[in-house]
């Protein structure tokens, strides 16, 4: 018999590699809270995700999170225009206003749009962003199965909820394309209000069977159960893993240490959100 | 190996019993098949039996059921795991990897093999199931076949002394289901494993059992040895149809018992009536010349070169090995499958240039999963829908469901009904839009005899009464052999044989049906034409 040892199929990256790496960026960008670095890391994060996804089932969320994150972004646009609290700045132009009952003091609907306060808007929705396509990017890289492989059983539990709640997601997203050619079959716009209830029934009732069945799946064939688990084929840390999250912790290490507001670092951060598409 | 003493099993908010005082046992090395129509309980059986039920899903237990001595009551689903593996009704929901290796080895992980004794293992496993040439695959991209194999492999790994399976065979084209049930039939002869299978397809099984429970459905269990129930038994496949309206003296389980204690039968006639359909008439869907292609990088064909047509009137089945390309068949027929050339008329239009409203006029399309069109609270809200959406009368749809079926409590979640009661309700809605043409994909996925049979008539109804075309792709020979005039056999994306029910199902020993293996000569299909025929000739 011969003994195999590698894989053949290509695993680019060890399963915990893309969490750290996105939890590591996620850190940069709350230090930083700065709209470049914001920037930077969105632009790094599509490049990554659309240079490595594949078509894999959980690499299809992506696409979805992308107009989550539109939809978040137009809405704290909008909010950002609408009310608020009065800030100073040049005044761009000047909204009809709407006078709030006294206990409101202070906030107010409409009225003069400045700079300030369409910035500080577009700071937070471009963090809201960014954090949201970090997070896409980890689920859409990394298989959820394998990450369940690689968890401590001891923390059986913990294993079990991670895989469920990072499973539905994927599971979800192929299930709204199935479910929505079967929606039109019933001659049914897949658009409007009552077509998404429609849609979101049907495939959050689908995705719950399919987790409830994976759980099932583990628990009869013993996960968590028996006290020291082997492996079969290791999942290894390689020499590109470390690679690919030290260019995330360089960029954290970055924004700790300097306090530039220079063009400069929201680049590097940029250079080092992306090693793991040059190392891989 | 499993003893049940005395024991019952009710779920919370449930007004029924599932098991009522049951009490049985099943010694080391039997083959097992659990019958009863859907929802009698028979999962719920299974999975007492590995503790799923009720550690895994609740409900109230009493009596005692033990395990290789072990009892269930006591330990955990996962405490189990050494001596009871469990293929569920849909592998694939339970796999927790890609590849094939890696899901068979998963199990001997958990519990804490050393990897030599693991490499060893899984060799041996794969060779058992002959898995060798796809270790390294994908799981996602195997056949249903396939997939259903690696699921058992990842189940017998860990060496466990009593395998159980529920509805092994469903998802599977007779080939599929032939291999799997003999690999099945070899462990227990071979190893000694106890397997327990739920199933509703029994003339694929009951071959290669030696008992049978019959779980009733009135909470009770009867257990006795496949010829015993299979004489008393209200549901019983084609095989012991046919010997009870022979009136053989026993009850033949395979097809080479049945011959040998059949009577001689003449071959009575030799010209059947072709099935009346007026190919004068325009078809309702006609395909020419078409290729599809999987995915656009690979340039591997799920279709290609298919010719076809469906004239008003008739049944049309699409048949063929899994991953054959029938489900692509049919969504092109209602644009959802893209194809790369060739033409597709809907009553004489291109079905890509139809708005959905105009479309569903023409086809109605029941997917293979009915429920993906359901999502209403209760029925009767689904049926206002259904109305609303085709601006059809108010109370269409309803009336249309109950002309198909005796219909369920029109409050009643659509989850909650029945498989065959779903397929019902999902149908009349595709009716509500009276289409000329019903396309129907693997609609007998988990249906009983009985729904079976309702399914049936109303699919003859619907084509020869109401003159529309029916048009239903599916694994089941029986159903083909009772309801279709004409079978296009699809392989590896081209038609390979388009003729009527009797050439094509006669030509293929593996695609024939009960009574035709039974009785070669004959060329008869199913028990009602047997019965009509001996009814004739006295």
């Amino acid at each position: 018999m011969t003994t195999v040892h590698t894989r053949t199929t290509t695993r680019v990256f060890h399963p915990l590699t893309w969490w750290l790496w996105a939890a590591l960026l996620c850190s940069t960008l709350l230090f930083a809270n700065n709209r470049f670095i914001s920037i930077a890391v969105i632009t790094s994060t599509l490049l990554v995700a659309f240079t490595l996804k594949r078509s894999s089932p959980w690499s299809r969320t992506f696409d979805w999170a992308l107009r989550f994150a539109f939809i978040a972004f137009s809405i704290r646009m909008l909010i950002a225009l609408l009310i608020g609290v009065p800030m100073p700045g040049r005044t761009l132009f000047v909204l009809p206003q709407i006078t709030l009952p006294e206990l409101f003091v202070g906030i107010r609907v409409g009225g003069p749009v400045t700079t300030q306060r369409l910035l500080s808007g577009f700071d937070e929705a471009i963090l809201l962003v960014s954090l949201i396509l970090l997070f896409a990017t980890a689920n859409a890289l990394s298989n959820p199965h394998s990450l369940l492989r690689i968890l401590p059983r001891r923390f059986y539990g913990i294993g079990l909820a991670s895989v469920i709640s990072s499973s539905v997601a994927p599971q979800a997203a192929s299930g709204i394309e199935r479910v929505r050619k079967a929606r039109r079959l019933r001659g049914q716009k897949s658009s409007g209000l009552r077509s998404w209830r429609g849609i979101a029934l049907p495939v959050l009732e689908d995705s719950l069977e399919r987790s409830i069945d994976l759980a099932a799946s583990l628990e009869s064939r013993g996960y968590g159960y028996f006290p020291n688990p082997t492996r079969y084929r290791p999942e290894l840390w390689k020499m590109k893993d470390t690679l690919a999250i030290s260019g995330a912790a360089y960029s954290l290490v970055l924004i700790t240490i300097t306090s530039s507001t220079g063009l400069l670092i929201p680049l590097l951060v940029s250079l080092f959100a992306l090693t793991p598409v040059f190392v891989s | 190996m499993i003893t049940f003493s005395n024991v019952s099993l009710i779920y919370p908010n449930s007004e029924r019993t599932i098991i009522e005082n049951a009490s049985f046992s099943v010694t080391e090395g039997e083959f097992v098949l659990l019958m009863g129509h859907t929802g009698a309980g028979k999962s719920s059986v299974l999975r007492l039996i590995n503790g799923l039920v009720p550690h895994h899903t609740g409900g109230i237990l009493s009596g005692e059921i033990s395990v290789a001595g072990r009892s269930t009551r006591l330990m955990k689903p996962g405490e189990l795991a050494d001596v009871v593996g469990i293929v569920g009704q849909n592998p694939m929901n339970g796999f927790v990897s890609d590849l094939v290796e890696d899901e068979i080895a998963f199990g001997l992980e958990t519990l804490g093999v050393p990897s030599d004794v693991m490499r060893k293992r899984v060799e041996e496993v794969l060779d058992l199931l002959a898995l060798v040439q796809l270790r390294r695959r994908q799981i996602s991209e195997l056949s249903g076949g396939e997939q259903q194999r690696v699921a058992i492999a990842a189940a017998l790994v860990t060496n466990p002394k009593v395998l159980l399976l529920d509805e092994p065979t469903s998802a599977l084209d007779p080939i599929a289901a032939e291999e799997v049930l003999s690999i099945l039939h070899r462990l227990v002869h071979d190893l000694g494993l106890t397997v327990i299978v739920a199933e509703h397809r029994l003339e694929r099984v009951i071959q290669f059992v030696d008992r049978i429970i019959l779980v009733h459905g009135d909470g009770t269990l009867e257990l006795g040895s496949t010829t015993e129930i299979l004489h008393t038994s209200p549901i019983a496949p084609p095989l012991v149809e046919l010997a009870k309206s022979l009136k053989l003296p026993s009850i033949p389980v395979s097809i080479r018992e049945f011959r040998k204690m059949a009577p001689h039968i003449e071959n009575v006639i030799d010209e059947y009536e072709s099935p009346t359909v007026n190919k004068s008439l325009n078809p309702i869907l006609a395909m020419k010349n078409v290729f599809a292609s999987y995915r656009d990088a690979e340039r591997t064909y799920a279709l290609s070169e298919i010719n076809l047509e469906v004239y008003p009137g008739e049944i049309v089945a699409l048949m063929g090995r899994n991953g054959a390309g029938k489900t692509t068949l049919l969504k092109s027929a209602v644009g959802q499958a893209p194809i790369i050339q060739g033409e597709i008329d809907i009553a004489g239009r291109n079905p890509a240039s139809l708005t959905d409203q105009e479309l569903i006029t023409y086809v109605g399309y029941v997917p293979q999963e009915p429920s993906d069109l359901l999502y209403g609270h209760s029925v009767k809200e689904e049926c206002d829908f259904a109305d609303r959406d085709n601006s059809v009368p108010e109370g269409t749809t309803l009336n249309l469901y109950s002309n198909l079926m005796k219909i369920p409590d029109i409050n009643a979640h659509p989850r909650d009904i029945s498989e065959g009661q779903r397929l019902g309700l999902a149908l009349s809605i595709i009716l509500s839009a009276s289409p000329k043409l019903v396309i129907l994909d693997e609609p007998t996925r988990g249906l009983d005899y009985e729904a079976k049979k309702v399914l049936v008539a109303n699919l003859k109804r619907i084509a020869h009464e109401q003159n529309r075309s029916v048009f239903i792709s599916t694994h089941d020979v029986e159903l083909v052999a009772d309801v279709a005039d004409r079978v296009i056999f699809l392989a590896d994306g081209e038609v390979i044989a388009n003729g009527t029910t009797r050439q094509v199902l006669t030509a293929s020993p593996a695609f024939a049906p009960q009574v035709a293996k039974a009785l070669p000569h004959t060329h008869w299909l199913t028990v009602a034409e047997v019965e009509r025929q001996i009814h004739e000739s006295r």
